[in-house]
């Protein structure tokens, strides 16, 4: 193992996020992210998902036929995406509510796939575990910014916890309708990107093309 | 020559390995300004001209004069008309009682003066704000500071109902600036237009100050409809009973935006862009036919339910932000297309989206603003269509 | 070597071991999938009750956190209504009858001709709750409604005092409305409007209107229109106004005015 177990849950929350530098998992990112509680639920959601599935894939890795590899991924993938999806239901009603298809599309969130695909495939389940919680966390982790900022200036709260009083309700606070707009989750994970990178240069990409300074002839 | 002399002794302060050398656009930005640039352009692939950016920008705000004068006018009008019933409050009106002069609506001077004490606070914020983000972004990426700033700080004060607070003019322009040009890499790869991307920013963060009936006269219980909201309930013909006709809608004593009710002064600030060729007609061409050809053939539908259907492109030209965007916003080069054919394909996709905003959108009345933001992000893929179509003819020709 | 260690040991993409991974894994996934479903099935069936429930609590101004919703909910009494009688039906089973089903099914709704609401069909049959008080008087009749705003069809509750014409609430549970104006209606604020006005006046005309300037009636029937939401408050308006005209809740209205329910 190139990695530690502590690299590999630290790694994917600010090195290596899915959201930041690979760019995944954007859809579910824009659309839940308007309360900090549904954002909250999501990502326990997905980091149980990614940590088990790739468990689950890790441990029958070898038994695995090539040729219908992706579709074995898939039918763990969504069974247990299925079974989240119950439990919220039975247990967490009000949120499965506001949820609602997004649970059911964690089976297309790229990040799941990708690090079955990725990591689950070629190391042991423990390894796999733990990777998984890695990813979810990372992706948990941006979403949980996300959260804040537009549920603290989009409707003056925290959780649910009203922290700015709005106008609508006596306070003083005019609240950001934009942020309360799944759109505004772009400019926003737009502007952690920029942060992220002017912290870390070497996420930055290198540029496709270079404008060369040619001496004239 | 004392300024010169000045500038000549502490630019040395401000060039590479100079003791400011971070601040070098500030001192180019106040230098240039004052005089004419010394770096001129001489190498082959470039085109020379006289007309340099600062040329094009300085031109583009004397262009917008006419629409400050009628819209300075038109705001006074409509607070001092509002007053007749309500009782004037405020700082402004302490100002203009303190000053003697009054608020007689039918006085041009007076409401001059009382639009003056609107518009000028929302400008400075603009200017003050926007410009504090362009020296920030200048100096942080060593470009220069640019005279755009001072087009798109024009366009985005005229743009603001003239009630708006001043810290969402603040927030607006910060957005504009910022999300609309900065983040792409400065004036000139802005492919959105920068004053429409802070005003779309406040249109939908704070819709209660930026839309509805109570905004458009800054004054407190005074309620008045803009024609397009009329229209939209009512069909066109109502505006009559509200006293709104074809002329003073093309004259601009309305309600509305500060800079954007005068069709009229737009016709003037159009005909000096044409003729000094900042403005691209075949963009007005387009634009224009894109409005009246699905406005003429909307009305040849009609609809039962909705009145708009029935509205003429002539009304359609007078109200709302019609004019103001397309001599101001679908001019603008830097985001329009770039190939002639595009040109004229860009400036109907506008024309033909507004109406269509307008008419068919039940959420939003007016549709200048989001059809020009739509047409800026299509415009590089039809300038793309345009050049592939071309390369084809080319080579069938050469086959 | 047994038979089964021979056969793990075949290569992953040999064919045998491929159908046998691929049915092996299909039978596990779907075994585990279905008994989460079907256990966790009763949990799910009791919250989407109380969903329901702790609406019309809410619309009857009798909700309280603290007490068990099942409980607070048995002081309702269900009634399927037969709307243009005006009158209670025993067709149905009021406790498991499903309005949306019942104007979706031909058989039970009618399309409208004239439909202000905007809400295409409507069942002939609907669900509604009555709260009575100790003494087995009728206190509050509550009311489904629904009708399209500006983006969606809102779906609520009206409560109305036993004399039939006093508003005690309105609640909507479901809509899709612009966040921040027309989502509005979900305001306490705005709710708080609503409490004490009147739908009809004394000739029986219906005057209730969600408007910004105030009727010709008076203030009694006018609920002042959500802030910079038009279209969303002319909804709610054509959508109350609509229920509670003859084509909705006007014969039953009468009936509960004549005391024959």
């Amino acid at each position: 193992m190139a990695q530690t177990r502590r690299e590999m849950l630290i790694d994917p929350l600010v090195d290596n996020n899915p959201i930041t530098l690979q760019v995944l998992g954007i859809c579910s990112a824009l659309a839940v992210t308007s309360s900090l509680q549904v954002a909250f639920v999501m990502s326990i959601a997905v980091t149980a998902v990614t940590a088990f599935s790739s468990m689950f894939i890790s441990m029958i890795r070898n038994q695995i036929p090539g040729s219908i590899r992706i579709i074995v991924q898939m039918v763990i993938i969504a069974s247990l995406v299925i079974i989240v999806d119950q439990v919220l239901k039975a247990y967490a009603y009000e949120i499965s509510k506001t949820l609602s298809v997004f649970v059911g599309l964690i089976i297309t969130n790229c990040i799941v796939m990708g690090r079955a695909e990725a990591f689950a495939m070629k190391n042991p389940p423990i390894a796999s575990f733990i990777d998984g919680i890695g990813n979810g966390l990372g992706y948990g982790l941006i979403l949980m910014l996300v959260g804040v900022i537009r549920e603290l200036f989009g409707s003056g709260s925290l959780f649910g916890i009203t922290i700015m009083e709005t106008v609508n309700n006596g306070g003083w606070y005019v609240p950001n309708g934009l942020l309360l707009l799944p759109p505004s989750a772009f400019f926003v994970i737009g502007l952690l990107i920029w942060a992220f990178r002017s912290w870390k240069p070497e996420q930055v990409e290198a540029r496709e093309y270079k404008i060369q300074v040619v001496e004239a002839h | 020559m004392g300024v010169r002399n000045f500038f000549d002794r502490i630019e040395p302060n401000f060039t590479k390995g100079g003791k400011y050398e971070k601040l070098f656009p500030i001192y180019e930005m106040v230098e240039s300004f004052l005089f004419t640039p010394k770096t001129v352009t001489t190498a082959a692939p470039h085109a020379r001209s006289y007309v340099d950016m600062k040329r094009i920008m300085t031109y583009v705000v004397i262009a917008t004069i006419p629409c400050i004068i009628m819209g300075l006018y038109n705001v006074g009008l409509q607070v001092n008309s509002a007053y007749e019933t309500f009782p004037p409050s405020g700082w402004r009106a302490a100002i203009i009682s303190a000053l003697g002069i009054g608020f007689d609506a039918s006085n041009p001077l007076a409401n001059f003066a009382h639009g003056l004490l609107y518009f000028l606070p929302i400008y400075i914020t603009t200017l003050v704000v926007g410009g504090i983000w362009e020296v920030i972004f200048a100096t942080v990426r060593g470009h220069e500071v640019n005279e755009g700033f001072l087009v798109t700080s024009m366009l985005f004060a005229l743009i603001m109902p003239p009630s708006a607070p001043l810290w969402q003019v603040a927030l607006g322009i910060s957005f504009g600036v910022v999300i609309g040009k900065e983040v792409f890499g400065g004036t000139g790869k802005n492919f959105l237009n920068p004053a429409l991307t802070g005003r779309a920013f406040l249109y939908f963060a704070y819709p209660a100050n930026m839309s509805g009936d109570t905004i458009w006269t800054p004054v407190d219980g005074f309620s008045g409809a803009t024609a397009l909201s009329v229209s939209s309930s009512a069909g066109y013909e109502q505006l009559a009973a509200q006293g709104m006709n074809w002329m003073n809608s093309f004259v601009g004593t309305v309600q509305g935006s500060i800079g954007e009710t005068s069709a009229l002064a737009c016709l003037i600030g159009l005909c000096f862009l044409l003729i000094t060729q900042i403005a691209n007609w075949r963009l007005v061409v387009g634009c224009m036919a894109g409005m009246i050809g699905f406005t003429l053939l909307l009305n040849a539908i009609g609809s039962d339910s909705n009145p708009m259907f029935a509205m003429p492109w002539y009304w359609h030209f007078v109200v709302g932000g019609f004019a103001f965007g397309m001599v101001f916003m679908v001019t603008e080069p830097v985001s329009a297309s770039h190939t002639n054919v595009g040109r004229y394909i860009y400036g109907a996709l506008i024309g033909f989206m507004v109406v269509m905003i307008r008419v068919i959108n039940p959420a939003f009345p007016e549709g200048m603003m989001l059809a020009i933001l739509f047409g800026n992000v299509f415009a590089p893929l039809i300038d793309y269509f345009v050049i592939q179509a071309n390369i084809k003819r080319r080579a069938k020709r050469h086959a | 070597m047994g038979p089964i260690r021979r056969f793990l040991a075949l290569p992953p993409d040999s064919v045998p071991k491929t159908v046998f991974v691929a049915v092996t894994l299909c039978l596990l996934a779907s075994m585990v999938v279905s008994a989460v479903a079907v256990s966790l099935r009763p949990v799910q069936e009791i919250n989407k009750l109380k969903d329901k429930q702790i609406n019309i609590l809410q619309v009857a101004g009798v909700y309280d956190p603290e007490v068990d919703v099942l409980e607070a909910f048995a002081a309702f009494e269900p009634h399927v209504l037969e709307l243009a009688t005006g009158e209670f039906t025993d067709k149905f089973d009021a406790a498991t009858f499903d309005d949306r089903a019942a104007a979706d099914n031909p058989e039970t709704s009618v399309a409208l001709e004239d439909d202000p609401a905007g809400i295409g069909r409507q069942s002939r049959f609907v669900t509604v709750y009555l709260l009575r008080d100790d003494a087995g008087a009728i206190d509050r009749v509550i009311l489904p409604i629904h009708g399209y705003g500006l983006w969606s069809t809102l779906y609520g509750f009206i409560a109305l005092e036993a004399n039939g014409n006093d508003i005690f609430g309105l609640q909507f549970y479901s809509h899709a409305e612009t966040p921040g104006l027309g989502a509005e209606v979900d305001n306490p604020r705005w709710k708080a409007l609503w409490p004490g006005k009147r739908l009809a006046d004394e000739d029986g005309n219906l005057q209730i209107t969600v408007a910004r300037a105030a009727p010709p009636a008076g203030a009694d029937f006018h609920v002042d229109a959500l802030a910079g939401a038009t279209l969303t408050s002319v909804g709610v308006n054509n959508l109350v106004r609509f229920w509670m005209s003859e084509a909705g809740y006007a014969p039953f209205l009468e009936n509960l005015k004549a005391g024959e329910i």
